[in-house]
């Protein structure tokens, strides 16, 4: 386990040779360089969970002391990593999916003229994340933090020669930045109560200090919440997240659907201590995730960009786990995201070779008929969809959304309210999920395919659909064979969840009724959206146009924050404390015409000066 | 005169032989090449005479000098520096001039005229060094005879520095006249039982005048308007020559004559010297402040270090003479480095002396970049060079000793001096503005001895500053 630096090491290593070899690499070994990194880190991370599951360290958690990061005033922090079950659940996912991911881009931008520039990108992305997940300490976790919020602001600004493209990007890495600063006042509170910064230690100290409901839990888990909202993209910061998908597909399935935006839930999990001192926080949790599920939900039914479709779909997920959090599943929670991570990223994959094939095309009413052009995209693309309506025991998602809808109602802080509403978002996503596979695939040609994929895309592809399919087997309900690997796992360090009395009664048919709406979802698409279908039911434009805006939010901000600020920057367009310097600099300009009036080059007048100077001295000699 | 006498007279005895030596070779044969190399090896046999006699110091030689390890630090800066000014002679003179061996003749004898000041224990020395000094810069400054630039350099420090002779001589005489003495320690006895508040105006007087001289040749407002009219004209490594030998004994003369008085014991003198470093420091960096010409826009700057310099010795009492050496080392090795690249630069017609000139130079001379800008950062004071630890020591030792008023002016005025630094290093790296109009002037091949002289310069001002202690103990050790 002395090992474990090395999983962030290696694409850091990877990074820097990309960087400082660039244009000197040949396109073959920076691919190699770039995806070989990320390979290491993650045969690197399996040997970590073999020794992990092998050793069971004590405490049921490993710290790596490295060295003193800094040591000033009282403030001793480390570079140190912390691995336990979350932890390794999360490197698991990052260095695994990471690297098929990467696998894919060999393929994917294979022609692309920043090439090597992407790899680099995209290994620094990976060992930021690593870190984040990692840290030991609350700073580190920043450091990882900000690292993977600046690795997205460049990459989703990669094809910066389109100017939209680095709206999008400055947009990502604004928006996110709010809840950043949230975050960092969260992280100066901490420090400046309890003295600590080291995770662990905090949440020791937090709870010998505060009693549960006290007004500085509620404060503190309110600003790291802040900050888990604003990198998970949910109400109220969701709005970067759909024009983040302006980067290069692989990004957007590696940053903005499996790895980065679930830091936000990371963050809660690994805090989890705070938050169970805040119920009050927990409870605002819960509420915008539920919230967020639907209201990204309904965006995502309307969208013609299937990346949008995606990126919706995913603050829609993430909503999901958020709930997961606010009632108290954490490992229902976790288990989504590493379901979600694997269907995602294949779904994103697949709508890449599809865009890939079609020379740039996104728009998926220009789609279609590409069931038998694009086979294997087709039938692997259709297991990611079918994981993410939660098509009933065969696939994954089932298995991680079921657990969450039936903790929502069942866990002493859900209610059938918060069921409702879950259940709700399970239909709406079955059917977007399989009006995107339909418009996509079915139906008459429009676009024809230029580039159908090659092995190094196919290959993720397979690997992936097929983990989506089965990663959902670790944990099943009581009803379905009762598996409880990944809890079991996962509670070494997450509590469990607890059962309201008297609900266990319900599970299985609120189960049947958790199915039934998928199945419903996928019906209603079939019917609606199917080629043959006869039906044609279409909504009203203006709420068509409403929901397609991502309910508007944008035009909001846009008046609420936006113009204010530029009328206010237009304004005091000459700072006026500028005056001063300005000022200032009149001043030494002038002494300086002054004085250079005075070297005139005259050597009667050079003579004078010395004159002078001797007089002065004189004067002085008899004056004082 | 005894042999241990002349042992420690090495050095000087040295110079003066090779001075003769180098005359005879030219007046036998001249080549440029030889003139050189015996004057590299006088100077080289100089250096390596001091650590040997260092076990005859102090002593004092003859009523005139004394040997001590005062001296023997500046011989041995000012001896180096003199070795740096001449390997940097010998590629700018050998495209520039059909008869440049003189130059070496001169250089030499400048050297001895400031080892003998920087030796003097009497004011008779002084004169004799000075005169030895100045004498030999009238010719050099107007070495390059075709330049008329030169010429009226050479002219106009010749009137100059004969006016602040004559009073350094009056002010001697004044003092001779009131206390019958010129021997400097006889001197500081005699100033001491001076009853404090009102001292005799008469030896006020000639201390005045003395200071008037020392003022003029270190180029201390309100004596500096000769600096840039000289720097600009006189070839680029006697500039480097005059700013650095003939300042720098200078400066050590000023540390030997005043460090053991108690400066604050005589309100008129201390306050004329205030006076004159907080109107250095301004003038120097104000009228840099816009000026395009860096050979004219070093002498403001070298204005601007001397007013630093007088500052330490207000600040600093006992401990003056480390922190003032250890200021003009570091200002030494830099200026040599700066005068060094305009010497690389120039032409046979003009030096390269305007911003023009060093525009775009990044991109055809990356590794001369890079040590200019060493160089120029080093004297804005910029950490990570010696120049940063130099002023970091003047300004704790005013801060320590309180002395606010010149303290802050430093600040402010080593903040305005940032300003131009900065203007020369981005003019290097700004693109050329003729490029791919004109052919950019094909740079002279550098050769291996100013290559070695330049990293050597540049290892030490960062050497300097980032590990200074081992220096300054030496420092102490020697001088403390």
């Amino acid at each position: 386990m002395e090992l474990l630096w090395l999983i962030p090491a290696w694409p850091l290593l990877g990074f820097l040779i990309l960087t400082c070899l660039a244009a000197r690499l040949p396109r073959i070994m920076a691919g190699s360089v770039g995806v070989g990194s990320v390979g290491a880190a993650a045969l690197t991370a399996l040997l970590m969970a073999w020794d992990f599951l092998k050793h069971q360290p004590g405490r049921n958690a490993f710290t790596q002391h490295l060295w003193t990061w800094l040591d000033v005033a009282g403030l001793h922090l480390e570079i140190a990593f912390y691995l336990d079950a979350l932890t390794l659940v999360m490197i698991i996912v990052i260095t695994g999916v990471g690297f098929f991911i990467h696998l894919y881009s060999l393929g994917y931008m294979a022609h692309d003229q920043g090439y090597t520039r992407f790899f680099a990108y995209m290994n620094l992305f990976v060992a930021a994340m690593l870190v984040l997940v990692l840290a030991d300490n609350l700073p580190l976790l920043y450091l990882g933090w900000e690292g993977v919020g600046l690795c997205s602001y460049l990459l989703i600004g990669f094809w910066y020669t389109d100017p939209a493209n680095g709206y999008a990007a400055r947009k990502a890495f604004v928006v996110t930045r709010v809840g950043d600063t949230a975050m960092a006042v969260g992280l100066f509170v901490l420090y400046n109560q309890l003295g600590t910064l080291q995770i662990q230690e905090v949440m020791q100290r937090a709870a010998a200090a505060w009693p549960a409901g006290s007004t500085m839990a509620l404060l503190t888990a309110l600003l790291l919440l802040g900050g888990a909202v604003g990198k998970s993209a949910q109400l109220p910061l969701q709005t970067w997240l759909p024009d983040a998908m302006a980067g290069p597909t692989p990004v957007s399935a590696l940053i903005h659907a499996a790895t980065m935006v679930t830091a936000g839930v990371y963050l809660i999990a690994r805090t989890h201590g705070l938050f169970l001192l805040a119920p009050t926080a927990l409870t605002i949790t819960a509420v915008i995730g539920a919230a967020t599920l639907l209201l990204a939900g309904f965006s995502a039914l309307v969208q013609q960009d299937i990346k949008r479709v995606l990126a919706y779909s995913t603050i829609s997920q993430l909503g999901y786990m958020f709930l997961a959090l606010g009632v108290g599943a954490w490992s229902a929670a976790i288990f989504h995201l590493f379901t979600h991570a694997f269907f995602k990223a294949l779904l994103f994959l697949g709508a890449g070779a599809v865009i890939h094939a079609l020379g740039g095309e996104q728009d998926m009413s220009r789609m279609g008929g590409l069931k038998q052009k694009l086979p294997l995209t087709f039938w692997t693309f259709l297991a990611g969809a079918a994981s993410l309506a939660a098509l009933p025991l065969v696939t994954a998602g089932f298995y991680s959304k079921d657990l969450i809808i039936w903790q929502a109602f069942a866990s002493p802080r859900g209610g059938l309210g918060f069921w409702f509403m879950a259940v709700a978002g399970a239909l709406l996503t079955a059917l977007y999920t399989f009006r995107m596979v339909l418009l996509t695939f079915t139906g008459p040609a429009r676009t024809p395919v230029h580039h159908p994929p090659g092995l190094v895309m196919r290959l993720p592809l397979l690997v992936l659909a097929f983990l989506s399919l089965t990663a959902g087997f670790l944990e099943t309900p009581h009803s379905l064979g009762h598996m409880r690997v990944f809890s079991g796992w996962l509670h070494t360090c997450l509590p469990e969840a607890g059962l309201a009395a008297g609900r266990e009664a319900y599970e299985i048919l609120f189960e049947l009724l958790a199915g039934l709406a998928a199945l419903c979802g996928i019906f209603g698409a079939l019917r609606l959206y199917h080629p043959l279908a006869k039906s044609r039911y279409s909504l009203p434009e203006s709420l068509r146009q409403y929901w397609i805006k991502g309910w508007g939010f944008d035009s909001l901000y846009d008046r609420l924050v936006v113009r204010p600020y530029i009328h206010l920057a237009q304004f005091n367009k000459n700072d006026f404390l500028d005056l001063f310097f300005v000022f200032l600099a009149w001043l030494a300009k002038t002494g300086h015409q002054t004085l250079a009036a005075t070297q005139n080059g005259r050597l009667r007048s050079y003579a004078w000066g010395l004159g002078l100077g001797a007089a002065a001295i004189a004067a002085m000699v008899v004056l004082l | 005169m005894h042999r241990p006498d002349f042992i420690a007279l090495a050095p000087l005895l040295i110079l003066a032989l090779s001075a003769a030596a180098v005359m005879l070779a030219i007046a036998l044969r001249r080549n440029h090449l030889s003139a050189m190399g015996l004057s590299l090896t006088g100077l080289g046999a100089a250096l390596t005479a001091l650590p040997l006699m260092a076990r005859y110091t102090p002593r004092t030689v003859t009523p005139l000098l004394i040997m001590d390890h005062f001296a023997l630090f500046y011989t041995g800066l000012i001896l180096a520096a003199t070795a740096v000014v001449i390997v940097l002679s010998y590629d700018y003179f050998s495209q520039k001039d059909d008869l440049p061996e003189e130059a070496y003749l001169l250089l030499l004898l400048a050297a001895l005229g400031a080892v003998i000041l920087v030796c003097a224990r009497h004011v008779a020395a002084l004169f004799l060094g000075l005169e030895i000094l100045s004498v030999s810069l009238y010719a050099l400054i107007a070495y390059t005879r075709d330049r008329n630039i030169s010429i009226e350099a050479g002219i106009k420090y010749l009137v100059l520095a004969a006016v602040s002779a004559a009073f350094l001589l009056f002010g001697a005489a004044l003092i001779y006249a009131h206390t019958g003495a010129l021997d400097f320690q006889q001197l500081g006895a005699l100033l001491k039982a001076e009853p404090s508040g009102r001292p005799a105006l008469i030896l006020l007087a000639g201390l005045g005048f003395l200071v008037v001289a020392v003022g003029f040749k270190l180029a201390l407002t309100p004596f500096h308007m000769w600096t840039p009219d000289i720097y600009q004209g006189a070839p680029a490594p006697v500039t480097a020559f005059v700013a650095t030998v003939s300042k720098g004994a200078m400066a050590a003369l000023l540390v030997r004559l005043f460090t053991p008085t108690d400066l604050p014991h005589w309100p008129a003198l201390y306050l004329f010297f205030t006076a004159m470093a907080a109107a250095s420091m301004a003038a120097g960096n104000l009228l840099a402040l816009l000026q395009t010409n860096v050979k004219r826009l070093l002498a403001y700057s070298s204005i601007a270090h001397m007013g630093y310099l007088l500052a330490a010795l207000l600040f600093s009492g006992q401990k003056a003479a480390v922190v003032m050496t250890f200021y003009l080392t570091v200002y030494v090795v830099s200026i040599l480095g700066c005068f060094g690249i305009i010497a690389i630069l120039s032409s046979k017609e003009r030096d390269a002396d305007t911003c023009q000139d060093l525009q775009g130079l990044f991109f055809r001379r990356p590794l001369l970049t890079g040590v200019f800008t060493t160089m120029l950062l080093s004297l804005a004071g910029i950490p990570l060079t010696a120049g940063f630890i130099g002023k970091f020591y003047v300004v704790s030792a005013g801060v320590e000793n309180a002395h606010w008023f010149l303290v802050i002016i430093l600040v402010v005025f080593s903040g305005v001096g940032l300003f131009y630094y900065l203007r020369v290093i981005i003019a290097m790296f700004s693109p050329s503005l003729d490029e791919g109009l004109v052919p950019s002037p094909a740079l002279p091949a550098l050769s291996a001895p100013v290559v070695l002289t330049l990293t050597f310069l540049s290892t030490l001002v960062l050497w300097l500053g980032v590990w200074p202690s081992w220096f300054l103990a030496t420092l102490e050790k020697m001088l403390g």
